[in-house]
């Protein structure tokens, strides 16, 4: 048999016997002196210039810290805490986010436990990878931290620390008997994501025989998620069929949609939204733009569709003709040739573009609080609106970084995971 | 095979003629006269392979018989079935036709087995199991069973097309197209590839190759076809058409690459 080739586009050599060994870090010799002076102070300029650099950043940090632990009054962010979660939403009907936390932690931990036990064919992985440590102390140093820093009653500090220890837990239970089931099972199984999004929206909204919580009452950290979740799950197909649309025979289709992305590329977010407040209602049916929130939440989508049509098309125009081709001459029609050939791998491609756009999407949710939305920053600024807290701007708005910054931090953290998974270019697993 | 005058058919098809491309025209939307009334009939279990210098047509006038590339005049068919525009029709032969790129055009995204289980599965409805068997019982013929588990990406050039011949093998086709198989391998791994082209043909499939291998045109065709400016020149068994060509440009472009 043949010699394997290193395939094209990848450093490691990927090799046909699974066998070889992980490519080891050549770790220079010498402890931790030697080797900041080696990557620190190796010339007299370097040394000068890591010097400053250290001062600056040391002066930087030290005001920061000082700030924030004898300067800053964070009573701001405790009182408010349940605002900036989940705005008005009435206490009474809290248990249903409490519910939906609850299940979105085990459909989490559940996910994440599957994901181990079926890694991919051609790589080895470990039940227990470092990150996976990791990870898991970082969620209960958050569970046990956060309640504490907010100064949140012990019950409800219980119930955090109860949601993140299913979560581990059910983490541990899939991993450790997910092998037991076939992999088609397994497939089945992420049917349920989308069920629990519907059921979330059940939940939220009211129905069956849960009182209706008026979406004005919605709020916080709540309305945030929600808008860029519905956004991004909606505008992801229409981003793709835009994508499709516009690079197909028909003129009408194409032209069509190369309109509608240059015309939405063209307007800043703002001006549609303020658009689609006053417009929305005329142009969709009657009770489909039933109030502001979705009107925002549909904005937000056809925005992000367009701009997501241009990530899917860089994508699309990344696979070689002969894929198609390839997949014609077996007699695969168009349809199935793109779903099963090259939407695939062009979606594989954008993955990083298109996560990008999601991560400003959500940040984008911000300008919602200029049309009047109650989402964190529009519940931000009624709370520094309060009298009592005049001027703790810093502390509320550090909170809000803070918080846009772990979720844009998840994105990536999964875009990353997700495109290590589907790597085309298939080299040895280094987990 | 008898002997076969350029142009007209062999007398010895009894049958209808798996391929029958009569006076195929081609202009590409630029205007250029790529096919210019190529004629040419394929008996089963014949193996014919198409020669002839860069541009003159071969691998277009191949691509005609799949509809890879579409034709604006003069007529095709395969296995009796008229070649149109009609996508249903397009579909239906695509089924029986095979086709062997230079470049594999292997799906990367998926392992060998479900490169070779795809098509059966979406297009001629089999079930998993009865697909996977057939995959790896195709996948032992071309030699690489054991490979059935990796990426594309973690074989050799070689390894990969025998991996798309057997691909094609999988729909179970009735004539298959290859489209200068080798012209992108390593000279090492050309004989591979070779060697399972013919077995194929020892094996009775009706193929139709365009290459440069010379070796395996004189070994394993039955007739040897040249083309130059978009039409064929010369149709002759492999000794009369290395020997002894009838027409001058044959004789020029042998005098080119011998």
């Amino acid at each position: 048999m043949n010699p394997p080739l290193p395939s094209s586009g990848s450093p490691l050599p990927s090799s046909g016997s699974p066998s070889l060994p992980p490519p080891t870090r050549i770790r220079p010799p010498g402890g931790v002196v030697d080797r900041l002076r080696r990557e620190l102070f190796s010339t007299p300029a370097d040394g000068m210039l890591s010097l400053a650099l250290i001062s600056v950043i040391s002066t930087g940090l030290f005001s920061l810290l000082r700030w924030g632990f004898v300067k800053a009054e964070w009573a701001v962010v405790q009182v408010n805490s349940t605002l900036f979660a989940v705005g008005r939403y009435p206490s009474a009907e809290q248990w249903r986010l409490w519910l939906l936390t609850t299940l979105l932690a085990a459909a989490t931990g559940i996910t994440w436990g599957l994901l181990r036990a079926f890694p991919r064919p051609d790589r080895s992985s470990r039940p227990w990878p470092r990150n996976d440590f990791i990870a898991v102390a970082v969620l209960l140093l958050l569970a046990l931290w956060t309640p504490w820093a907010l100064g949140l009653k012990l019950l409800i500090a219980a119930r955090w620390l109860g949601i993140a220890t299913l979560l581990i837990a059910l983490r541990w239970l899939a991993g450790r008997f997910g092998p037991q089931l076939s992999r088609k099972r397994v497939g089945w199984l992420a049917l349920a994501w989308p069920l629990l999004y519907l059921l979330g929206m059940v939940l939220i909204n009211g129905g069956l025989w849960m009182a209706t919580v008026p979406s004005a009452r919605w709020g916080g950290l709540l309305l945030t998620l929600l808008e860029a979740s519905f956004a991004i799950l909606i505008c992801f197909p229409l981003g793709v069929l835009l994508a499709l649309g516009r690079r197909s025979e028909l003129p009408l289709l194409r032209w069509g949609s190369v309109l509608y992305i240059e015309f939405i590329r063209g307007a800043p977010l703002i001006t549609l939204l303020f658009l689609g407040q006053n417009i929305l209602g005329f142009l969709l049916p009657g009770g489909m733009a039933p109030d502001r929130v979705w009107r925002a939440a549909w904005v937000l989508t056809f925005f992000a569709a367009a701009y997501l049509a241009e990530a899917v098309r860089s994508g699309l125009a990344a696979i070689p003709k002969g894929q198609l081709e390839a997949a014609r001459a077996l007699g695969l029609t168009t349809p199935q040739a793109l779903q099963h050939v090259v939407l695939p791998q062009a979606l594989r491609i954008a993955l990083p573009v298109m996560v990008g756009q999601f991560i400003s999407l959500l940040q984008d949710t911000t300008l919602l609080s200029l049309i009047g939305l109650m989402e964190l920053l529009g519940t931000a600024r009624t709370v520094m609106a309060n009298p009592d807290f005049l001027g703790h701007y810093g502390e509320v708005y550090l909170t809000l970084a803070v918080l846009f910054w772990c979720c844009c931090a998840a994105l990536g953290l999964g875009s990353r995971a997700l495109e290590r998974r589907l790597d085309p270019s298939h080299t040895p697993s280094r987990s | 095979m008898t002997p076969a005058a350029p142009g007209s058919p062999p007398h010895s098809a009894r049958i209808e003629p798996i391929l029958q491309a009569q006076e195929v025209h081609k202009w590409y939307p630029n205007g250029f006269h790529a096919l210019r009334g190529a004629s040419l009939e394929v008996s089963r279990g014949e193996v014919v392979v198409i020669m002839g210098p860069s541009g003159s047509g071969k691998s277009t006038f191949l691509r005609t018989f799949n509809a890879l590339e579409d034709y604006q005049q003069g007529s095709i068919r395969i296995d009796g079935m008229p070649l149109s525009k009609d996508m249903g029709n397009i579909d239906a032969i695509r089924r029986e036709v095979g086709m062997v790129f230079q470049q594999f055009n292997l799906f990367p995204h998926l392992t060998v087995l479900q490169n070779l289980t795809l098509a059966p599965l979406l297009v001629r409805r089999r079930g998993r199991a009865e697909a996977e068997r057939r995959a790896l019982q195709l996948l032992e013929r071309v030699g690489i069973a054991e490979q059935a588990g990796k990426f594309p990406g973690q074989l050799s050039g070689g390894q990969q097309q025998r991996v798309a011949i057997a691909r094609s093998l999988c729909m179970d086709p009735k004539l298959m197209l290859f489209d200068e198989p080798t012209s992108a391998l390593d000279p090492e791994m050309v004989r591979e590839v070779l060697e399972v082209m013919q077995g194929l043909a020892a094996d009775g499939m009706t193929m139709v190759v365009v290459t440069h291998e010379l070796r395996f045109a004189r070994q394993v065709a039955d007739r040897v076809v040249l083309m130059a400016e978009g039409s064929v020149v010369e149709i002759a068994p492999p000794l009369q058409f290395f020997n002894n060509p009838g027409n001058e440009r044959t004789r020029r472009f042998l005098d080119q690459i011998l």
